[in-house]
């Protein structure tokens, strides 16, 4: 094994990527299509509460207790005004006060106060307004309930600072990134061992261990070459880049070993497809949960990209350092070094 | 008195149970075109693949060029050029991408893809990529890769198998053309007499053993019958056919009594053909 006898099969192997249109045409879309989401998802979190009111002669009133709550009032000048409002999804919750409210508090009265929740606003939420519409009518009253509240923010106070949704979904991106990167390998070493073609190479003075290096290397470097890109264009390496860089290279060893397992079990690309999908959905699952937390549960923690996506989502979003995420990349690195061995054993066994 | 360029010794191989190369042993000495003959799962392919490194003899040693193969297949792969059975090209790259890609793998220097293209009657095609390619094309172009480290063995597994006759006439040219640059021809073929008329020598396997192996000349010798055959008409105008064995004491007086009492309209001696031997000492057919 040479360097010369190296790069000839990694330069064949490029070669033959960008000749298969299927592997050219996904390995540039994806690319480019996954930094277009990234940039078409909002940059920023709305953390206001929009709510619509209809309230006759109290309109004033009723700002002065929810200033700086971070509570934005949508007055509406009709009741049916604001149920359409409601209805259409101008607002999600719409309170209708009666004219005389202010009065009939003073006289001891207890006016009815409509409350008009959209229709796809959660159980949680829809339990929640009528407690808040009340702590409000409270204040508003002057009255409020005989105790003090300590609020405490246990962590950091990410209040003004919320993880917009589109860096929430890098790491799902990048995890994207690396499974295309899996299908084109697979398929193309599965085509190589269908046709015989890696028969040949092998009868010559390049070794079995030549070419395992020459196409880890390949498929190492394609796969981080594309997530690295990704992750430049979109803003991920600005924070800790080393870091960033370190964990991107576990993932790509990883999935350079799930390729090489995926290619000795598949007879041909259709084969390398659906398995390669089905992989693709098991390793989004973690970078589904970081987009929506309250997934969370300890057996996502069986899925080995999870320590790709939770170390680059702690990176990304919270400034975490080595310190912090040190375990995790060590977890990566031993997941990507098993799926490596195991991917070249099973390989092997379809060179014979 | 010219070295043997191959030897192998009590080989043998097996599939699970199946015993697919039994104990078998022959010599082929460096320029010698030596042909391996035998009808589909004789065991063709696996003592080539045993001879190439491809894999290991589960006992018996083969030994090429005085290397054992077993032992250091890459060292042997640099030596020889195999050419396979079955298609295998990287179709979607030129003749000449795919001709430059195994000169690197055998460390060849200074590499004139064009020549070894022009070589195989495929001068001006070799941009094109393969996939467009005839199957004469790609067998020729199949040939040529086997010739890029100007192997010292050349393994040939069945090389004009369904090909054209202008192909397997320019495959066979190439065939005496190495030899003649000094090269040892392994040659696995159904073609009986393609195997005829290149080999110096034969083998005949059958279920995994080496049932004869000779001169083509001296088997026909050993195992065939000459015979002549005459074609004489009747007098109605209709042809009959007359056979009479030659190398018989009475042979003679035969052939003269036909023509004294028959009116002969063709006259010709056949030979024994390989195919025939086969059949005789094996009980059955190639195919």
């Amino acid at each position: 094994m040479n360097r010369e006898m190296l790069g000839a099969v990694i330069r064949k192997d490029l070669r033959l990527w960008f000749k298969n249109r299927f592997l050219a045409v996904i390995t540039i879309a994806a690319l480019f299509g996954y930094a277009g989401i990234y940039y078409l998802l909002p940059s920023q979190i709305d953390e206001t509460l929009e709510i619509g009111v209809f309230a006759p002669a109290i309109a004033s009133a009723l700002s002065a207790p929810l200033e700086e709550e971070g509570v934005i009032l949508e007055q509406y000048a009709s009741e049916a005004a604001l149920k359409e409002a409601v209805t259409e999804g101008e607002v999600p919750v719409g309170v209708s006060f009666p004219g005389d409210l202010l009065a009939a508090l003073a006289l001891g009265e207890r006016p009815t106060v409509d409350i008009y929740l959209s229709a796809d606003l959660p159980q949680e939420f829809s339990d929640l307004y009528p407690i808040l519409v009340e702590e409000w009518i409270a204040l508003m009253a002057g009255t409020s309930m005989p105790v003090e509240f300590n609020e405490e923010i246990l962590g950091p106070d990410m209040a003004g600072s919320l993880t917009p949704t589109r860096d929430r979904m890098l790491p799902l991106l990048a995890v994207f990134v690396l499974m295309v990167e899996v299908l084109g390998l697979a398929s193309l070493i599965s085509e190589e061992i269908t046709t015989g073609t890696i028969k040949a190479i092998l009868i010559t003075p390049l070794s079995t261990e030549g070419l395992f290096t020459a196409k880890g290397i390949f498929g190492v470097g394609l796969a981080f070459v594309q997530v690295t890109l990704l992750m430049l264009v979109t803003g991920g390496l600005i924070k800790q880049p080393i870091l960033i860089l370190l964990i991107l290279l576990m993932g790509a060893v990883m999935v350079t070993g799930i390729a090489f397992l995926m290619a000795s079990a598949s007879k041909d690309m259709m084969s390398v497809m659906w398995k390669g999908m089905l992989a693709m959905l098991i390793l989004a699952i973690p970078a589904m949960n970081v987009l929506l937390p309250g997934l969370t549960t300890d057996w996502i923690k069986i899925i080995p990209s999870f320590y790709l996506v939770d170390a680059v989502h702690q990176v990304i979003n919270f400034d975490a350092s080595w310190g912090a995420v040190w375990s995790n990349v060590l977890i990566l690195a031993a997941f990507a070094g098993v799926f490596l061995a195991l991917g070249i054993l099973a390989l092997r066994r379809q060179f014979r | 008195m010219p070295e043997n360029a191959i030897v192998t010794n009590n080989l043998t191989y097996q599939y699970g149970e199946l015993v697919a190369v039994d104990h078998i042993g022959f010599e082929v000495a460096e320029q010698e075109i030596f042909a391996f003959l035998g009808p589909n799962g004789a065991g063709k392919s696996t003592t080539i693949n045993m001879l190439t490194g491809q894999i290991k003899p589960k006992e018996g040693q083969a030994t090429i060029l005085g290397m054992d193969v077993a032992d250091d297949p890459n060292k042997v792969q640099e030596k020889i050029g195999v050419c396979f059975e079955i298609t295998n090209l990287y179709e979607q790259l030129s003749a000449k991408d795919n001709l430059s890609l195994f000169a690197k793998l055998f460390g060849v220097r200074e590499f004139d893809p064009e020549a070894l293209i022009k070589r195989v009657g495929l001068d001006g095609r070799g941009d094109d990529i393969v996939e467009t390619y005839s199957k004469g094309m790609k067998q020729r172009l199949m040939v040529a890769r086997a010739l890029v480290n100007r192997p010292d063995v050349l393994f040939l597994d069945e090389p004009t198998e369904g090909l054209d006759p202008q192909s397997s006439l320019a495959i066979r040219n190439i065939i005496l053309e190495e030899r003649e640059r000094g090269a040892t021809i392994f040659l696995t073929t159904h073609d009986m007499a393609e195997a005829d008329k290149l080999s110096d020598r034969v083998a005949f396997i059958d279920d995994g053993n080496i049932a004869a192996l000779d001169t083509p000349h001296n088997l026909k010798q050993q195992y065939g019958k000459r015979v002549l055959r005459a074609e004489v008409s009747d007098g109605d105008g209709k042809l009959q056919e007359r056979e009479i064995e030659l190398d018989k004491a009475e042979t003679a007086a035969e052939v003269e009594q036909l023509f004294e009492q028959e009116q002969v309209v063709t006259v010709h001696t056949e030979e024994a053909t390989l195919e025939d031997i086969f059949i005789e000492i094996t009980g059955r057919a190639l195919d």
